[in-house]
């Protein structure tokens, strides 16, 4: 009688019951929910105000900074005057101080402040707005270039795009980079969580003594297996859960958040745009148009780059493949974990087998930044071929698009090796799960391999 | 019931058991005795079809034994264990299933030998919550719930405390009475002379002694097992008793 279902059936259900599966199960969707959100919720909350004095002895910063929904900035006279007034009132925060040369321009700028350094929104608009003002007087003063002209040349960008020549297509290598990234990596990390779980099971039942209890009832094969493709199923199920839940909390976020992300934005809008008439000088409202471009349309062009990239990448043919190379690259190192459990009695001694047998799946990792400059090079297809590393090594690259060939020959060597794991895994298995209380080597992993039963 | 017949097995330069020859009758109490690292676990592991022999046979009820002929045994192996986080009944509703009992069927037999045995109240408990005795009649059920024609006990004393070690010996004897053919392995000398019609002494991988317990006792008159044991394992004569 087959028992294998038996088997799984009590792997799969002790370890779904337990608290600790569905913790995890949880904090995963919370976490991607957070990192969508955190980011809004900062943009809207209101930062401290500060106020800023300003006190130019060059002359060529007058009445040139620009006060923002955070930063006040107000001229200020003599240092001297600005500096009692920074000791005497509460509310003022910094005095941005800019010294007088006498033939070239100024070079150095100070930043003064009492107890409280000023906070790091502040000194990078101090340092922003010094640099763009300098630059705006060569430009206009010394060069004679006009406001209009200034606020096309600020306002104008290049975007380098890299096409097919054949089909004409954008090639969106960053968002391939990306995708391909984070499927090795996610495949990496199931492979090796899943698989130490099968070892700590394993271990579980040898130290425990339950095994020999059990193999009378249940072929050692029968168990192993039972076990493998139980906490694989487990595995599954976590995946699946976690697309649903992160689907469901990104979905709730956007309806509850959507109020809070407008009203963010056209606020943003808003005091861009009441500013932008209050502002007297031609050259402050050309930085406000510029700003305005920056902001709108630059991040409009990300988004649409964004989806027209992601569209370009075959997410079908990439789910099929993911879930492919998952099962199987399971299953190749599960029975290796489950023969490496088998060897030892405790985590401890575990890891001079678990150590050599994981190399190809750690190096399949370590390489992938030497693989990104060249995803279809010779290198990353080797290890998208053969079967140990192509699990992490070939989903990093479908991406970018993989001659069908590769594919295929990559997929049926992993077909034709796991049998081959699972069976060595077996032979050794059988044999050292019934032994107690022996330091094994690697010199009797051999003897166990040709051993018969 | 089980005929043992020319039995060898080694572990690469290691002769773990070498031609055995035993023969075991229905209905009977059969000690298997032996000093550690003779060769019983072996021997035990060989007919429970864990490891296999490299030569020799074992007929079961009249017939060479197979794979199928093992889920009549009821096996309680020296080193055992539980799943130490999981509910004693639905453990052992488990254990009871590999050995092709149904869910029902199984709960029902749980629940009266957990209440005769006074345990019931621990089903929904995890096993870690248990003592080490309470444990010990777990596995003792779960060995004998399917009604197996073959019971194997290696060492089933060690661990009890002496009114558990009665109960099960109270046990034993009654699963005797029902039919059960019984072999188990011992140190225990005064329980294996109580509870044994035949035994085997086992030493170095060969059969020393077997026969019935009353014809052996009476080839060595005056000795107990102990002393038996003892000088066929030292291969001395003791003359101290005579005094």
């Amino acid at each position: 009688m087959n028992k294998i279902p038996l088997v799984i059936q009590r792997e799969y259900l002790t370890r779904v019951k337990k608290p600790s599966f569905w913790i995890l199960t949880l904090v995963v969707p919370i976490l991607i929910a957070a990192i969508y959100a955190i980011p809004i919720v900062l943009a809207s909350r209101p930062l401290e105000h500060a106020n800023v004095l300003v006190v130019d002895d060059s002359g060529l910063f007058q009445g040139q900074f620009v006060s923002g929904r955070d930063i006040t900035y107000f001229d200020a006279g003599s240092l001297d005057y600005a500096k009692r007034q920074l000791n005497e009132n509460d509310s003022l925060d910094a005095i941005v101080y800019i010294p007088a040369r006498e033939t070239t321009l100024p070079s150095d700028a100070y930043l003064y402040y009492r107890t409280d350094a000023p906070s790091v929104t502040v000194q990078g608009d101090v340092n922003n707005q010094l640099q763009k003002i300098l630059r705006n007087v060569i430009l206009q003063d010394v060069h004679g270039i006009s406001a209009e002209d200034y606020a096309l040349i600020t306002s104008t960008s290049i975007k380098l795009r890299t096409q097919d020549i054949e089909t004409g297509r954008d090639g969106f290598l960053q968002i391939k980079l990306i995708v391909g990234a984070l499927l090795a990596i996610l495949v990496f990390m199931a492979v090796f969580m899943f698989g130490s779980q099968v070892m700590r099971g394993v271990m579980e039942e040898k130290t425990s003594r339950i095994v020999e209890v059990i193999v009378c009832s249940v072929k050692p094969f029968q168990l192993m297996m039972g076990k493998v493709v139980g906490i694989g199923l487990v595995g599954l199920t976590q995946f699946a859960l976690w697309v649903v839940l992160s689907g469901i909390a990104l979905g709730g976020l956007r309806i509850t958040n959507d109020g809070l992300f407008q009203q963010a934005q056209s606020r943003h809008v808003t005091e861009i745009s009441t500013k932008g008439t209050e502002a007297t000088n031609q050259y402050q409202a050309a930085q406000y148009q510029a700003a305005q471009y920056e902001a709108g349309m630059g991040v409009d062009n990300d988004i649409q780059d964004l989806i027209e990239g992601l569209g370009s990448i075959n997410f079908g043919m990439l789910i099929v493949l993911f879930v492919f190379y998952f099962v199987f690259g399971y299953l190749l190192y599960a029975s290796l974990f489950a023969a490496a459990g088998s060897l030892v009695d405790n985590e401890t001694d575990s890891q001079q087998f678990t150590l050599p047998m994981t190399i190809p799946l750690i190096l399949s990792i370590l390489l992938m930044p030497a693989m990104v400059n060249e995803p279809s090079g010779a290198l990353s297809t080797w290890l998208s071929i053969i079967p140990f590393t192509s699990p992490v090594a070939m989903l990093f690259r479908i991406p970018f698009g993989v001659p069908i060939w590769q594919v295929v020959l990559s997929m049926v060597l992993l077909l034709a090796t796991f049998p081959l794991c699972i069976w060595a895994a077996a032979k050794i298995y059988r044999t050292a799960i019934l032994r107690y209380g022996q330091k094994t080597t690697w010199k009797d992993v051999g003897r166990f391999l040709r051993m018969g039963r | 019931m089980l005929y043992i017949n020319h039995i060898s097995k080694t572990f690469g330069d290691f002769s773990a058991l070498n031609d055995v020859n035993l023969h075991v009758s229905r209905g009977t109490v059969f000690g298997l005795l032996g000093p550690n690292g003779a060769g019983k676990t072996t021997l035990i592991r060989i007919i429970n079809h864990i490891i296999r022999p490299d030569s020799g046979q074992l007929i079961f009820d009249g017939h060479p034994m197979s794979d199928e002929d093992v889920v009549r045994i009821g096996y309680l192996p020296e080193e055992r264990g539980l799943y130490k986080k999981m509910k004693v009944g639905e453990q052992a509703v488990y254990l009871a299933r590999l050995k092709g009992l149904d869910k029902d069927t199984a709960e029902r037999r749980l629940h009266e030998w957990f209440d005769r045995l006074d345990i019931d109240s621990w089903w929904n408990r995890k096993v870690e919550e248990l003592s080490k005795g309470m444990q010990q009649k777990v596995q003792f059920v779960v060995t004998v719930l399917h009604e197996p024609q073959l019971l194997i006990f290696d060492e089933p004393f060690s661990g009890f405390d002496p009114v558990n070690a009665d109960i099960l010996k109270r046990e034993i004897l009654r699963l005797k009475s029902q039919g059960s053919t019984i072999i188990f392995s011992t140190h225990n000398m005064p329980s294996a002379e109580e509870l044994c019609d035949e035994i085997a002494l086992i030493n170095h991988s060969e059969v020393v002694l077997s026969g019935p317990l009353a014809e052996i006792k009476a080839q060595h008159p005056g000795q107990d097992l102990d002393r038996i044991f003892i000088e066929t394992v030292t291969g001395k004569t003791s003359n101290n008793q005579a005094i």
